[in-house]
């Protein structure tokens, strides 16, 4: 085989392509369809579906591609239902893809093989992975002899990662008695344990208080600036992302709408941004019309729609020119992102 | 290498496990071993009923009904020791819910994880009566011990273990299928107490069905005439045979349901 490059067997496809070192994660033409047996309500519905089911096909993920390089952290965002978990689920091997190309760290994840997976970690919102009537420290005894962990390395990880996650006077807590926010956080720390150089995290932060989801946020943020772990993150909240990501990949019905810079989305797009203005006195409206436009208005508040770039600089001129009281300004949500992408017409 | 090491070692840190998981729960623990204990007593009672009126069930005396009786028992605590519960009904419910998920992304075999995660130490502690019922009922047939029998009595033992593995694995994979979570184990359930009883009890088809089709005769009635040395080597070969078949046809569906599994959504 010529240097530089590899051969890669699934099945009997084969196929030989540059070696690329830094590049972590490589996806093409991705597919994933599931199938249901369509069902009417009440109970004639269910003893019919049970002779005459018919047989109902959904398209989770329709062909996507992307290149994640080793270091990245990406944040792969989309409303429910827009195919960012089935993707995650098939780069960590779950799931098997119904048609296209996915390769983690130069393996077929669907295979599962062993050093695939001692090089990855999943972590989801939802579910538990610990031993719900046990303490953390038991799972992390567990993770150690899983995933064969060098003594000394456990020894030093556990320490770090305890700290890290701010979980040192729970650990011999059983889960069950744990709040939800601390037992994610128990289970970031020994999904973490092994060193995985390939970390999903599947909505992280999910049903989190704000506290613990700022702790949070604040661990991924460390894991990923060593510069050596490539993450991918999936969200629908966009303060995950854009505390914690570089790059972002936006995902609607099963297809790639943006991928490119964090920062660079606000720019350009047609993303507005609602700012609510209180005064403590008299405010004229011709200034603030010259703004953004007006959305309500009364003798004492004001909503504003601005682009998004601007909404800073909007803030500081109110400020400035008027008796502001209070100011409020607001994320666009995912959905109201993803239309304007669409409206943008090219996206 | 598939370090057999590493998979001891899990076995006995789920041991472990199992053990603070049932101290936790002590008054209950205790409660259950006297009702296992007392299930095994009445079903005993059941037999003694039915030996008052007869001398013989087929080809069977009370003595050798009472050896049947005992290998059943042991067969159905270790089965219930170590996979039943997990496969038959945790898995299906792994599978609705998708926290087959968390299990698959661990770099051990995912058959044995989703097998023994929860070994059931209640069933090893109402196991030491049967133990000693066993001995008991031995030496109420005047068993003389010899290695040949007491070998192939362990290994015919071990082939009912691994044939109702299978049987299991194949009822609980098609919830990769039908993603129901419920009514799935009650079928193996009842199916199993069937071995309980023996063969002679059964009339024509079901005779057939029970010795060839689905031999639950396996379970218990193979290893005790190997004891009772009535057992010709051809229907032993043949019950090995068919458990391998079993077992092949088990994790095949296995792989395949694996290839199907839809996970449930977040």
């Amino acid at each position: 085989m010529e240097e530089g490059t590899r051969e890669l067997h699934v099945g009997k496809l084969v196929r030989r392509e540059a070696t690329d070192a830094m590049k972590a994660i490589t996806v093409e033409d991705l597919t994933k369809q599931y199938w249901f047996f369509e069902k009417e309500a009440g109970f004639a519905g269910s003893v019919r579906a049970l002779f005459s089911g018919k047989k109902v096909f959904v398209d989770a993920v329709r062909g996507i591609g992307m290149d994640v390089h080793v270091g990245e952290t990406v944040g792969f965002i989309g409303p429910n239902g827009a195919g960012k978990t089935t993707t995650l689920k098939m780069l960590s091997g779950i799931l098997h893809p119904t048609a296209g190309w996915v390769e983690v760290m130069g393996h077929v994840p669907s295979r599962r093989e062993k050093n695939f997976l001692k090089g990855i970690a999943l972590i989801t919102g939802q579910r538990n992975r610990l031993f719900w009537d046990l303490p953390a420290e038991e799972y992390f005894e567990f993770c150690r002899v899983v995933y064969e962990i060098d003594e000394g390395l456990y020894r030093r990880n556990r320490e770090a990662l305890v700290e890290l996650a701010e979980i040192g006077d729970i650990l011999k807590v059983p889960q069950r008695k744990l709040s939800f926010g601390q037992r994610k956080r128990c289970e970031l720390a020994a999904a973490l344990l092994h060193d995985p150089t390939v970390i999903f995290l599947d909505e992280p932060t999910n049903a989190m208080d704000l506290l613990s989801a700022r702790r949070v946020r604040r661990f991924i943020r460390e894991m990923g600036s060593e510069g050596r772990r490539t993450i991918i993150l999936t969200s629908h909240i966009m303060a995950d992302i854009e505390e914690v990501c570089d790059r972002l990949i936006i995902i609607n019905r099963g297809q790639i709408v943006y991928d490119g810079g964090t920062r660079e989305l606000n720019q350009g797009n047609g993303i507005t941004k609602r700012i609510r203005i209180v005064f403590g006195g008299p405010w004229e409206r011709d200034l603030v019309e010259g703004l953004g436009k007006i959305l309500e208005a009364d003798d004492e508040e004001v909503l504003l729609e601005v682009e998004s770039e601007r909404s800073v600089e909007v803030a500081s001129r109110l400020f400035a020119a008027l008796p502001v009281k209070d100011i409020s300004i607001a994320e666009p949500p995912m959905e109201r992102i993803i239309e304007s992408l669409y409206l943008k017409g090219e996206p | 290498m598939i370090g057999l090491g590493r998979y001891f070692k899990l076995i006995r840190m789920l041991f472990k496990f199992a053990l603070m998981r049932q101290m936790a729960y002590r008054a209950h623990f205790f409660l259950m071993i006297t009702g296992k204990v007392v299930r095994m007593a009445l079903l005993l009672f059941f037999f003694q009923a039915i030996f008052l009126k007869v001398d013989r069930l087929g080809a069977w005396n009370y003595d050798q009904v009472l050896l049947l009786f005992a290998t059943f028992h042991l067969v159905d605590y270790l089965m219930s020791i170590t996979f039943q519960r997990n496969l038959a009904f945790r898995l299906p419910q792994r599978i609705q819910t998708g926290e087959l998920d968390t299990r698959m992304v661990l770099p051990v075999n995912l058959l044995f994880m989703v097998s023994l995660e929860e070994l059931d130490l209640m069933d090893f502690f109402s196991s030491i009566p049967a133990v000693a019922f066993l001995v008991y009922v031995l030496d109420r047939i005047g068993f003389a011990f010899s290695w040949g029998q007491a070998l192939a009595y362990l290994t015919l033992m071990a082939n009912a273990i691994l044939f109702l593995f299978s049987v299991v694995l194949i009822i609980s994979a098609t919830s990769f299928w039908t993603v129901q979570s419920h009514g799935v184990s009650r079928v193996f359930d009842n199916l199993m107490k069937i071995g309980r009883y023996p063969l002679d009890i059964f009339e024509g088809f079901w005779k057939v069905v029970f010795a060839y089709l689905l031999p639950l005769v396996l379970i218990a009635q193979v290893p005790s005439q190997a004891l009772l040395a009535n057992l010709t080597p051809g229907f032993a070969a043949f019950g090995c045979l068919v458990t391998l078949g079993f077992l092949v046809f088990a994790l095949f569906l296995w792989k395949r349901g694996l290839e199907n599994y839809m996970s449930a959504s977040s």
